[in-house]
């Protein structure tokens, strides 16, 4: 018992290595600047800096990007829960039939990878909506599309715990009508795992390199691939800054998450 | 009752959802199809040129590395969530555990791949510290950027999915089903081979597929570790199809997409099924 106890606890302890080691070695690489082959037990502490990381905040370039992704990401998060949380809510009340056809066709985004997803928007809409292929925009919806899967199974999450046809029937009851029900009443009730579904919208936004890229459209994971050539070091940094912000989105929803399931 | 008008209004509520997935999914992926078979003359066309000749190395090569990734992610993750319940008597450690890997299991991108450039490439910190102590990695032809390099990259994102997916199957396994077994004199051996793994099966092949289509899907970190020079079916996608340039083969690129979203559809739709089943065991 004791012998197994120290096996399991040595296979722990290997995945904690294989997981810390590469951002370790991300951070060094960006903050210290001395060359791995001039690295020596001596000066391990030495040249440690944080400046490529300002100088990346300084470029011009690096706002744009920035500003784009937040922009996105907001709307990603918006328009997913514009649309999800209304068809949810009318499925819920309708039958469970209704409910289970939602669920089915918030998987379907699996079936089409990315790089599919993208060609076939770019090759539909060239000709019919130009608009939203030349107007970074266009990348909103298509987010929504990546992100469907998981935002779904958080609302759904959400939904279940509720007492929605009594919520409903109330204030249906007290005279107000279908929008104000679902802004007044059942948004508010839903808070928690709305929370949780934008937190995951940021996550599939910050993470997101194979459709901006077919698009040619500027967010950050694109700025990071291009920024490697110019200045490597902050781009490491900045690339590290991505990994804490999505652990961050991903550690809060899951918190968010839990309170839902409770 | 609820007279036509009112049914139709009921159903009036789902339209601009529907009318979102048709368009912004449906339709894109109707488009691929339709230009991956829209060459007329049958004896080349592009869905059969996809997977024959030069390309069909790069759907072998891609299958490939999700396979390989994927059966390394099966078994060490799958050893991480059998430790994680064997120690679940340790405070604290579940969370730190199924924490992490629901973020690890969702990097990838750009960034991963600079994590692994700084620890695995050439001038990588951990490729320095192992020639350390004698283990010499590059001399051994080990390169970040070719195939078993990227099968280490992806195992950053591999073995935590497949944790995520065995440790609420772990947890559906009863302690009285092992109290059944001992008193029916099973050793311990026994019963994990005949009571657990089958119980288990579904969990484990259903997280396998899961890890394939995950894996097969990827694009962004194979990319930028070889500088967009991968064969990688997404990276030869890119080539025919990118932005403006017409590269007169534009129907190969959407049959390569098209076969691309048949083999996802096959894996998601086993894997679907198998975690149905494996739903069974856990009411």
């Amino acid at each position: 018992m004791r012998f197994s106890r120290t096996v399991w606890w040595g296979v722990l302890t290997v995945a904690a290595v294989f997981y810390a080691v590469p951002m370790l070695a991300m951070a060094r690489f960006a903050f210290q600047r001395i060359p791995v082959i001039k690295l020596a037990p001596d000066n391990i502490l030495a040249k440690w800096t944080a400046e490529p990381l300002f100088e990346t905040f300084g470029d011009p370039d690096f706002r744009r990007a920035a500003l784009l992704t937040i922009l996105l990401a907001v709307a990603t998060a918006v328009v997913t829960s514009v649309l999800l949380v209304p068809t949810m809510v009318a499925a819920h009340l309708q039958s469970p039939r209704a409910r289970k056809l939602i669920e089915l066709s918030a998987v379907l985004p699996f079936v089409v990878p990315a790089i599919a997803l993208v060609v076939g928007f770019a090759g539909a809409f060239r000709d019919t909506v130009p608009f939203l292929i030349r107007n970074p925009i266009g990348l909103v919806p298509l987010y929504v599309i990546t992100a469907l899967p998981f935002t779904h199974r958080t609302l759904e999450n959400g939904l279940a715990a509720l007492d929605l046809r009594t919520l409903v029937d109330a204030s249906r009851g007290l005279g107000a009508g279908w929008a104000r029900t679902m802004v007044l009443v059942v948004a508010p009730n839903m808070r928690a795992s709305i929370a949780t579904a934008s937190f995951l919208a940021f996550t599939v936004v910050l993470g997101e390199f194979t459709i901006a890229s077919l698009l040619l459209k500027n967010t950050l994971p694109l700025y990071l691939a291009y920024a490697q050539g110019q200045n490597p070091q902050g781009s490491f940094a900045l690339g590290l800054v991505l990994v804490v912000v999505s652990t961050v989105f991903v550690t809060l929803s899951n918190r968010f998450g839990r309170k839902v399931a409770t | 009752m609820a007279g036509p008008s009112k049914r139709r209004a009921r159903h009036l509520a789902f339209v601009p959802y529907a009318a979102f997935l048709a368009l912004f999914l449906g339709w894109p992926a109707l488009y691929v199809f339709r230009s991956a078979f829209a060459e007329a003359d049958a004896a080349r066309s592009p869905m059969l040129e996809a997977v024959t000749g030069q390309f069909r190395g790069s759907f072998v090569y891609s299958l490939q590395l999700s396979f390989v990734s994927s059966l390394l992610g099966l078994v060490i993750g799958s050893t991480v969530a059998i430790a994680l319940v064997r120690l679940q008597d340790v405070r604290g450690l579940r969370n730190i555990v199924v924490g992490y890997s629901s973020v690890a299991a969702n990097m990838g991108g750009i960034p991963l791949a600079f994590a692994f450039l700084a620890a695995f490439g050439m001038q990588g910190l951990a490729t320095r510290l192992l020639r350390e102590i004698d283990i010499d990695l590059i001399g051994w032809g080990f390169r970040i950027t070719d195939f078993w390099g990227i099968v280490l990259v992806y195992l950053y994102f591999q073995i935590p999915l497949m944790t995520l997916v065995l440790v609420p199957a772990l947890d559906g396994l009863r302690g009285t089903w092992h109290e059944a077994a001992q008193s029916l004199g099973a050793s311990s051996r026994q019963y994990w081979r005949m009571v657990a793994l089958p119980i288990l099966m579904p969990a484990i092949l259903g997280g396998f597929l899961l890890l394939v289509a995950n894996a097969f899907a990827a694009y962004a970190t194979a990319f930028a570790l070889s500088s967009g020079s991968s064969r990688l079916v997404p990276v030869q996608i890119r080539f025919f199809l990118q932005g403006d340039t017409i590269t007169g083969k534009t129907n190969l690129g959407y049959a390569l997409a098209a076969w691309m979203v048949i083999v996802t559809a096959a894996l998601v739709i086993g894997f679907q099924s198998l975690s149905r089943r494996a739903e069974r065991w856990r009411r």
